[in-house]
C-alpha cells in the first residue's frame, strides 16, 4: 500500500518537476571511464567540465565506473542518472559497443548524448575529442625527426580492443614506417605502467640497437623509460608518449621522455558540457568537434606539469 | 534442553534468522526513499535495480551452490564472457535465433562441466586452484575466437531475454511507459527452479549434505563426486545464462564482460548469509543479497557519490552482514 | 535368549603387505545379543569390524550372515543384509536436521510427474515414529544435529543406523566422546535395541559400558581370539587383563 502511494506521489513529483524543469538549470550528467582522483587525464576533463557548468549555468552530475574494465557499473549509472531525470549526458565510453544500447535508450526518452574523447557506435552522435590517428602520426613525425633513418624503433599499444588503442597503433605505424624506419616490435601493454616495463624489457632485449619506442599512452612510456634506465640505454633510445599527463611532462622537462602528445582533455570535458548543453536547448551541433593534439617537448613541458 | 523459557525475544531468533536480510532491505529502501523521495521508488528507477542485477544475479546463484558444497567458484566472471563470445560468433555466422539464444546455457554447461571435471578427476586440492585457472583460460579462449575485439548487433529475438520489455497498457491503459523487464521474469522463474531443487529434491539435499560433512555424506552411499560435478556444472550453466542476459543488455560480447564478477557474485552469497565454510544459506538469501549490493549501488548512483565510496561501503557490509551473522550464532549457542 | 545365530565370522585373516592384522579369527552373535570386543589399540577390533561391514575383503575365512555364506564388496552389501556401522566420528551432517539426517542417500520421496520430489511429512513421520519406538528424547525432529549433545548425537547416529531395520548394529566407541551423565542414555539405547531383537556389537575401552550392557564379552590381542566369556562368568579385572594380555 504504501509502494503505491510513493508510487503515485512520486509520478506526481516527477510530473511537475518536468513542467518546472524549463526554467530551471539544466542538469548535464559527465560520465567518464574512471575517477579523476585516480587519474589526472580524467582530472582535467573534470575540471574543463565544471569550468563550462559554472560558465553556463548547468547542474553538473560527475560519475565514473572505478576502474575503465567496469563497463557495466557505467551502464547501471547513466540508467539510474536517466531515471533521475537528467537533460544530457557527456560519456567517455568504457566499452562504446556495450554501453550503445542505453544510449539509445537515453536518446529516445529524450535526453541528448554526445561522446567525449572515445568515439561510440550510436548513428548521429557527436563525438569530441582527439583524432587520435592524427595524434599519433604527430608522435612518429617526432621520432622521425629525431633518429637517423632505418633505424629499429617500436610502438607499445594500448588495449588493441579498443578504438583508441587501435587508432594510436595504426597512426603510429602509418607514420614511422612513411619516413623509412624500422618497426621491429608492436606489443600491447594495456595501458599499464608496470606492463610498459615489462614489454619494453623484452623489447630491448631482442632489440638492442632500438632507437626509439613510440607508447600509446603516457603511463606505458613511463615504464618503458624506468626498463632503460635500468638497461642503462635511456640515453640512446627517444621515448614519446601520449597524453601529457603531468608525470610525464615532469619526464619530458628532466630530459628522460623525450616528447609527449597534448590531448586537450580540459577541453573535451568543457565542450562536451556545452555542446550536451546546446542539444538540451534544441540547438544543433556539428558531428565531429576536434578538441586538437600538441606536441610537447622540454620547450613548452612546463604548461602540462 | 528441558529449560522451557523461551521469551518471546528468542522466540523471535528463528524469525530473524530467515528473514532479517529482508528487514534490513527494507530499511535500505525506506532510508533511500527519504533520501531520494522522487525517483528512488519510482517504476522506472526499480526496474533499473532489477535489470542491473539480473545478470549478477545469475552468477550468485551458482557460485552459491557452489559455495554450499564448501568449494568457490572463481571462473564465472570469465565463463559469461566466453559464452557471450560463443554467443556473438553463432550470431556472426548466421544461426538462426533460437539456435544462438541455446549456445550461451550450453557454452556455460560445459565450462562449468570441464570445471567439474577437473576437480574432481584431477583431485585437485581445492576448488580455487582448479577454477582460478579456468578464471584465465575461458577469457583468453574468449579472446581467442573473437579476436579480442567486440563482436556487436544482435538480432531483437536474442536480446528479448536481457533487454525484453512487457508493456503493461492492457493493465495500466493505453499508451503507459511503464514495462516489466523480461529479466526480472527469468530471474524470478530461476530463483523458483532452484529452490525448489535445493529444498525439495534428494541431490539438493545432498548438496547440503556435502557442505555439513563430506564425510557423512559418502558414509550414507551419496557419489559424492558425482554431486560436485552436478554443481559446478549447474553453476557454469547459470552464468552461461548470465551471458544470454548481457547479450540482451549491451547488444555486444565484448572482452572485458563478466571481468571481476565473481567477487561480486561471492560478495552477494556471503552478505545473503551462506556460509564459507559450506552447508549453510538459502535461494532467499541470495537473492537478497544481490538485492542489497544492487540498491546500495543504485542509490549511491543517485545520490551522485563517487564509486570510491562505492566500494568501501560494500566492503563494509561484506564485513558488517557476517559480523551479525557470528554474533548471531554466538547467542544462539549461549542461550 | 534365541539361539538364532545372525552374524558368524570363520577363521578371518586379513594381511596388509607383511602384516598380520587378523589371524584366524572367529566371531559369532546370536539375535538380540550384545556382544563387547575389547582389546588394546591395534589389537584388530576396528580391522575386524571393517571386514564385517565390507569396507575391507578378509585374506581368509568366511562370513555367514543368518546362516548363509555371504561375499561383501562394499558396506552397501552388508547394509543390505541388515548390518549397519555406527562410527566414532559419527558421520553426521551437523547443517541438517535429525530427519534429514537418519534419511540421508535414503530420503522418501513422492512423484510428481517426471520428477521425485522430496517427501517433507513423510520423512518428519517416519522420523517421529522411530524416535519415538528408540524412546530418543529431542525437541523435534526438524532440530538441526549441531544443536544436539554429544549423546543427542551419538542416539541420532544410533537412529540412523537402525532407520531400515537393521538386525546388527557394531557401535565404535559409542560413548567415547560423551559427558558422564549422557553415557546412561545411550547404553539405555542399546538396550532398548536389544529389546527390540537387534544384535549389537559395541567396541569399547570402558568396563562400565561393557558391563552394563554385554552379554557376552570377546577380547582381541594382537590380532587373535584371545579369551571369550559370559558377562556373568566374568569379572572387570578379568576383562582388563584380556586386553593387556594377561589370562590367568
Amino acid at each position: 500500500m504504501k509502494f503505491i502511494v510513493s508510487l503515485i506521489t512520486t509520478s506526481f513529483l516527477l510530473f511537475s518537476g518536468s513542467l518546472l524543469a524549463d526554467g530551471h538549470a539544466k542538469t548535464i550528467m559527465l560520465s567518464t571511464k574512471g575517477p579523476g582522483a585516480g587519474n589526472p587525464f580524467w582530472a582535467s576533463v573534470e575540471a574543463g567540465a565544471k569550468d563550462a557548468a559554472e560558465e553556463f549555468g548547468v547542474n553538473l552530475i560527475i560519475l565514473s565506473p572505478p576502474q575503465e574494465s567496469d563497463v557495466m557499473a557505467q551502464v547501471a549509472q547513466i540508467e539510474d542518472q536517466i531515471a533521475k531525470g537528467v537533460d544530457g549526458i557527456a560519456i567517455a565510453p568504457t566499452d562504446p559497443n556495450a554501453v550503445a544500447p542505453i544510449l539509445d535508450d537515453a536518446i529516445a526518452s529524450g535526453v541528448p548524448v554526445v561522446y567525449i574523447d572515445t568515439n561510440g557506435i550510436n548513428e548521429g552522435v557527436t563525438f569530441i575529442g582527439t583524432n587520435n590517428i592524427n595524434g599519433a602520426a604527430l608522435a612518429a613525425q617526432y621520432i622521425c625527426d629525431n633518429v637517423p633513418a632505418g633505424s629499429d624503433v617500436a610502438i607499445l599499444q594500448g588495449m588493441i580492443t579498443q578504438t583508441t588503442g587501435q587508432h594510436r597503433a595504426e597512426g603510429s605505424h602509418k607514420g614511422l614506417e612513411a619516413c623509412g624506419l624500422n618497426i621491429v616490435a608492436e606489443l600491447p601493454a594495456n595501458w599499464d605502467t608496470a606492463q610498459g616495463m615489462s614489454v619494453t624489457e623484452d623489447i630491448i632485449t631482442g632489440n638492442p640497437n632500438i632507437k626509439a619506442i613510440f607508447a600509446s599512452n603516457d603511463n606505458m612510456g613511463l615504464g618503458a623509460i624506468q626498463a632503460l634506465k635500468n638497461a642503462d640505454m635511456l640515453n640512446d633510445v627517444v621515448v614519446v608518449g601520449f597524453d601529457a599527463n603531468p608525470d610525464a611532462a615532469a619526464s619530458v622537462a628532466a630530459g628522460e621522455m623525450s616528447a609527449t602528445i597534448a590531448q586537450f582533455s580540459y577541453n573535451m570535458g568543457y565542450m562536451g558540457v556545452e555542446n550536451a548543453l546546446k542539444l538540451a536547448n534544441g540547438e544543433s551541433i556539428p558531428d565531429n568537434i576536434d578538441t586538437g593534439t600538441v606536441l610537447v617537448t622540454a620547450e613548452n613541458a612546463a604548461d602540462f606539469m | 534442553m528441558d529449560k522451557s523459557q523461551d521469551s518471546t525475544f528468542v522466540k523471535l531468533i528463528p524469525f530473524f534468522e530467515k528473514y532479517g536480510i529482508l528487514l534490513l532491505i527494507l530499511i535500505m529502501v525506506t532510508v533511500l526513499h527519504i533520501l531520494q523521495p522522487d525517483v528512488f521508488l519510482s517504476w522506472r528507477n526499480i526496474t533499473n535495480v532489477f535489470k542491473q542485477v539480473s545478470w549478477q544475479s545469475m552468477l550468485a546463484l551458482g557460485v552459491f551452490m557452489v559455495i554450499v558444497t564448501a568449494g568457490i567458484d572463481l571462473s564465472v566472471g570469465s565463463i559469461i564472457m566466453l559464452s557471450l563470445m560463443g554467443l556473438a560468433i553463432a550470431s556472426k555466422a548466421g544461426m538462426p535465433w533460437y539456435v544462438v539464444m541455446l549456445v550461451a546455457p550450453a557454452v556455460g554447461f560445459l565450462c562449468g562441466l570441464f570445471n567439474g571435471l577437473g576437480i574432481t578427476l584431477l583431485k585437485m586440492p581445492h576448488p580455487f586452484i582448479m577454477t582460478l585457472g579456468t578464471l584465465y583460460i575461458f577469457r583468453g579462449v574468449g579472446n581467442l575466437i573473437s579476436g579480442g575485439v567486440p563482436i556487436t548487433g544482435f538480432a531483437d529475438e536474442i536480446r528479448v531475454i536481457g533487454n525484453g520489455k512487457i508493456k503493461l497498457d492492457t493493465i495500466l491503459g493505453e499508451g503507459t511507459r511503464e514495462y516489466i523487464p523480461t529479466s526480472l521474469i527469468l530471474m524470478i522463474v530461476i530463483f523458483f527452479i532452484f529452490w525448489v531443487f535445493l529444498n525439495h529434491t534428494r541431490i539438493g539435499k545432498w548438496i547440503y549434505a556435502i557442505g555439513g560433512n563430506p564425510g557423512a555424506a559418502r558414509a550414507a552411499g551419496i557419489n559424492v563426486n558425482r554431486i560436485l560435478i552436478i554443481v559446478y556444472t549447474l553453476c557454469g550453466f547459470l552464468a552461461g545464462i548470465g551471458g544470454l542476459i548481457l547479450a540482451g543488455r549491451t547488444n555486444s560480447a565484448y572482452p572485458n564482460a563478466g571481468l571481476q564478477s565473481e567477487l561480486d557474485a561471492i560478495a552477494a552469497v556471503i552478505i545473503g548469509g551462506a556460509s564459507f565454510f559450506g552447508g549453510r544459506g538459502t535461494v532467499l538469501g541470495v537473492f537478497a543479497g544481490v538485492m542489497i549490493m544492487g540498491i546500495l549501488r543504485n542509490g549511491l548512483n543517485l545520490m551522485n557519490v563517487s564509486v570510491f565510496w562505492q566500494q568501501v561501503l560494500i566492503g563494509s557490509i561484506i564485513i558488517i552482514a557476517v559480523y551479525i551473522d557470528v554474533l548471531r550464532r554466538d547467542f544462539s549457542t549461549r542461550k | 535368549m534365541s539361539e538364532e545365530i545372525v552374524l558368524e565370522a570363520q577363521s578371518i585373516s586379513k594381511f596388509f603387505g607383511t602384516i598380520t592384522a587378523l589371524n584366524d579369527v572367529n566371531l559369532k552373535i546370536t539375535k538380540g545379543e550384545v556382544l563387547g570386543v575389547v582389546g588394546d589399540n591395534g589389537a584388530g577390533k576396528s580391522t575386524l569390524m571393517k571386514v564385517l561391514s565390507g569396507l575391507y575383503k578378509q585374506s581368509e575365512g568366511s562370513l555367514f550372515f543368518s546362516g548363509n555364506k555371504v561375499n561383501l564388496n562394499s558396506p552397501r552389501d552388508s547394509q543390505n543384509l541388515g548390518l549397519e556401522m555406527v562410527y566414532q566420528d559419527l558421520a553426521l551432517a551437523g547443517n541438517l536436521p535429525i530427519g534429514d539426517n537418519i534419511f540421508l542417500g535414503r530420503e522418501p520421496v513422492k512423484k510428481v510427474g517426471p520428477f521425485n520430489f522430496l517427501d517433507h511429512t513423510k520423512r518428519k513421520q517416519l522420523t517421529e515414529e522411530h524416535l519415538a519406538k528408540l524412546k530418543i528424547n529431542v525437541k523435534s525432529a526438524d532440530q538441526k544435529v549441531e544443536e544436539l549433545s554429544g549423546g543427542q548425537r551419538q542416539a541420532v547416529a544410533i537412529a540412523r543406523a537402525t532407520a531400515f531395520n537393521a538386525k546388527i548394529v557394531i557401535m565404535d566407541e559409542p560413548t567415547a566422546a560423551l559427558a558422564v551423565k549422557e553415557v546412561g542414555k545411550v547404553l539405555d539405547l542399546i538396550l532398548n535395541l536389544k529389546s527390540l531383537g537387534v544384535s549389537v556389537i559395541v567396541i569399547s575401552h570402558r568396563m562400565d559400558d561393557i558391563f552394563s550392557v554385554c552379554d557376552r564379552v570377546m577380547a582381541l590381542f594382537q590380532g587373535t581370539n584371545f579369551a571369550e566369556s559370559l558377562l556373568k562368568d566374568t569379572s572387570r579385572d578379568e576383562v582388563i587383563g584380556w586386553i593387556m594380555g594377561k589370562k590367568d
